[in-house]
């Protein structure tokens, strides 16, 4: 479990961090494509911006969010998990995060062929 | 004699039967000699001139911001460039007709005059600082002063624009990323620095809103001045006169609807200024607070001039030669020798030189060298070249001879010519300064304000169809996350027969926050996709998707058939394609939400599958609710269709962008 410290990337009116994510208890768990769990319906990132800020914090993609800001990840909607991310008066958000190791994620890959 | 910088001219052969005519002024010469240049400018114009109205179109057209605050930038620019192609013009023009007179009255003889080699100057890292008062910095009220600032640069007859830049009250500088290289300028030139703002706020009025500033800045010009100087900026009233005199290079333009830009700030940097580091310079202003267009400039703006006149970078002359190497006085070694920069390169062989071999002997040739053609060597036929050097306190001679007389002539006269243009130069010839063209970064893509799907997308050359695709894919979602937090943008109106904004809680929906929501438009939209899902006919939705939305919808199922619009061909190829990519559609979750921290609203599940988030969603941050008021309405019927197409597909699994 990695902690990770974003400091949000004013642009205009938004704040942004540079990273998209998957998920959600609302959404179908069998198409993340991240997760080693297929039943997981926990938060992914997906993508993540190159140069913003999400990188510069260390994030990855394929990261699973667990906590934002303290605030649970695991058992939220897709729009609640992007709600906690995305409030206009916070700079900085703070993640708890779990990463696969390589090999696993090797491990998969190969899987899948 | 090489004599370099030196037009190509046409000559009327003496006592002809044409120069006769001419006299008797039975033919303008200029209409017989339009010189290649002159025609070159004359396209340049024509070109200028049809960009101008493609931007006046563009400008009348358009109906957002952004786009005209673009399209106003780009009507500047090709009105400055029209002006400057113009009086080039005029002034070659004039120069012909003055070389003409001239040469009808003497036979003159080739030019003696030496002239500068020319360079490629270059300025990049412009910034300039701004100083809002301390309390208007952190006082972030709902109002923010915004204002579209571009800087428009002139060197001789090329001007460029920066990108344009949004600056409020969040910036401490404006910065502009760009790198502008002018490609032949002269030792003498000046380079204008013009800074153009354009007041960006929401209710754009004609007058200027007032803005108090506790101190006053200081500017170069004096208040009186100032108005004067903008009251010569007011359209009608500008005069295309030189830049010399200080006026904008602008063209008075023709009254044109939309964002108008001002000039702000301005500046002429020269020889003096150039420098390899950054350097701050003085920057007058004009206008002052009262204006809409102010901003409060410190005074200066940073940026790095930098210049590479062509002798530092080219090879100015190049032949074979001896050299004498060593002490012996009769030992002279061939070598192929290269002027080019501070030094004379002497290789073994030309070869070398191209396949960058290190040269065998490299010669000085700075300020303090001394060059002099020796006494005729009665040994050899021409003479030989003595070039000495300072090297820390020992002085060096090397001697140098070439094949002929004429060779010699041409190497000293090659000398010359490199000292006379290091002593025009100067400080751009002791060393080379570097230009760095920035290579094109891949643009953020940032979360979309307003405007529609392809408007705001930025392709990069190096994107492909993939990525184009996944953009797009990410864009829908974003829009689909949106209209399933149970208030759709209010775009979504369209579709409505009554009027848009009832706060007045619909009886499907329980009242949330007392910011006016737009839900009561929700129960109608569903109405919408069902009847959608029935005129698909690739539509890969299966049928359980829609009698879930016909039990929930029946009574408003409807209400909406009429209002279907028209698709394009090309939105239907790119979605087919994404389907094909396996972002899948849309699944509908059909029962109640399990995490519930709301009462349940069995009428929002079609539309959104985090209908629990609603009543959470009153206590956090509304930002989403404030961006989809910006949404403009002419594409947003294309676009509620795309939504909904995507969200029919029951394959998808949502990403969020943030």
């Amino acid at each position: 479990q990695q902690r990770i410290e974003i400091h949000k990337l004013r642009d205009g009116d938004n704040l942004i961090l540079g990273f998209s994510i998957g998920g959600g208890i609302d959404q179908d768990p069998s198409q993340n494509p991240f997760s080693e769990d297929k039943t997981d319906k926990g938060i992914y990132v997906t993508r993540v911006s190159k140069g913003g800020p999400a990188e510069v914090a260390g994030l990855r993609m394929g990261d699973k969010i667990m906590q934002v800001n303290g605030w649970d990840m695991t058992m939220v909607t897709h729009d609640q998990a992007r709600k906690k991310l995305t409030k206009k008066n916070e700079d900085v958000v703070r993640l708890l995060v779990t990463r696969k190791s390589l090999e696993n994620a090797v491990r998969q890959s190969m899987m899948q062929h | 004699m090489f004599c370099r910088n030196q037009t190509a001219r046409a000559t009327i052969a003496r006592g002809s039967a044409l120069e006769m005519e001419i006299r008797r002024g039975k033919f303008r010469q200029s209409v017989l000699m339009e010189t290649p240049q002159d025609s070159d400018i004359q396209k340049k114009i024509d070109y200028e001139i049809r960009m101008r109205e493609g931007a006046c179109k563009l400008l009348a057209a358009c109906s957002q911001r952004d786009q005209a605050l673009e399209a106003s930038k780009s009507l500047l620019t090709c009105n400055a460039r029209i002006m400057a192609y113009m009086s080039e013009l005029q002034r070659m023009k004039e120069a012909q007709v003055m070389q003409r007179v001239a040469r009808r009255s003497s036979d003159a003889g080739p030019m003696d005059d030496r002239s500068p080699c020319k360079a490629k100057v270059a300025i990049s890292d412009l910034r300039i600082p701004l100083m809002w008062k301390d309390t208007e910095y952190f006082k972030n009220k709902g109002e923010l002063h915004r204002c579209a600032v571009f800087c428009l640069l002139q060197l001789g007859g090329e001007i460029f624009d920066t990108d344009m830049v949004m600056v409020d009250r969040t910036l401490t500088d404006i910065c502009f990323d760009n790198t502008i290289v002018f490609n032949e300028a002269s030792p003498g030139f000046e380079l204008r620095v013009e800074l153009y703002s354009c007041c960006s706020e929401e209710d754009y009025s004609a007058g200027s809103t007032p803005r108090k500033l506790a101190s006053k800045l200081s500017t170069s010009l004096g208040r009186s001045s100032g108005k004067k100087m903008r009251g010569a900026l007011e359209p009608g009233a500008c005069s295309p006169t030189s830049n010399g005199g200080g006026a904008a290079i602008l063209l008075p333009v023709p009254s044109v609807p939309g964002p108008k830009y001002h000039l702000l700030a301005h500046t002429t940097l020269n020889l003096s200024h150039v420098q390899d580091s950054f350097r701050t310079h003085d920057f007058t202003i004009t206008g002052n607070e009262e204006c809409s267009y102010w901003l409060p400039l410190y005074g200066g703006v940073c940026c790095r001039l930098a210049a590479q006149p062509h002798c530092m970078t080219q090879q100015m002359m190049s032949g074979c030669l001896r050299v004498k190497l060593g002490g012996e006085p009769q030992g002279w070694t061939n070598v192929y020798g290269v002027l080019k920069g501070t030094n004379l390169f002497c290789y073994h062989q030309k070869e070398d030189m191209e396949a960058n071999v290190e040269p065998v002997l490299t010669i000085g040739i700075n300020k303090e060298t001394r060059i002099r053609a020796a006494e005729k060597d009665p040994h050899s036929k021409a003479q030989n070249i003595c070039i000495t050097n300072q090297y820390g306190g020992e002085e060096v001679m090397h001697t140098l001879a070439a094949d002929s007389r004429e060779d010699t002539q041409h190497w000293m006269e090659a000398f010359w010519q490199q000292f006379y243009d290091m002593s025009q130069w100067r400080q751009c010839c002791d060393d080379l300064m570097k230009i760095e063209l920035p290579s094109p970064r891949k643009p953020a893509i940032v979360t979309p304000k307003q405007g529609s799907l392809y408007h705001e997308m930025v392709i990069d050359t190096s994107d492909d169809i993939g990525t184009v695709t996944d953009i797009l894919a990410r864009r829908i979602e974003e829009f689909d996350l949106r209209s399933q937090l149970g208030s759709p943008p209010h775009w979504m109106s369209l579709f409505d027969e009554d009027p848009p904004r009832s706060p007045h809680s619909h009886q499907h929906l329980p009242p949330h926050s007392p910011s006016p929501r737009l839900h009561s438009r929700c129960h109608r939209t569903p109405g919408l996709l069902s009847s959608n899902a029935s005129l698909t006919s690739d539509s890969d939705s299966p049928t359980s998707v829609r009698p879930c939305f016909r039990q929930a919808w029946s009574p408003d199922s409807n209400s909406s058939s009429g209002r279907f619009r028209p698709r394009t061909l090309s939105l239907d190829a790119k979605l087919s394609t994404l389907r094909g990519r396996g972002y899948g559609g849309f699944r509908c979750n059909c029962q109640p939400p399990t995490a519930s921290s709301g009462s349940p609203r069995p009428t929002q599940i079609a539309l959104s599958c985090s209908s629990s988030t609603s009543s959470s969603s009153s206590s956090e941050g509304s930002n989403s609710q404030e961006s989809d008021l910006g949404f403009s309405r002419p594409s947003s019927a294309r676009r509620s269709l795309r939504n909904l197409r995507a969200k029919l597909d029951p394959r998808n699994w949502l990403q969020s962008q943030v």
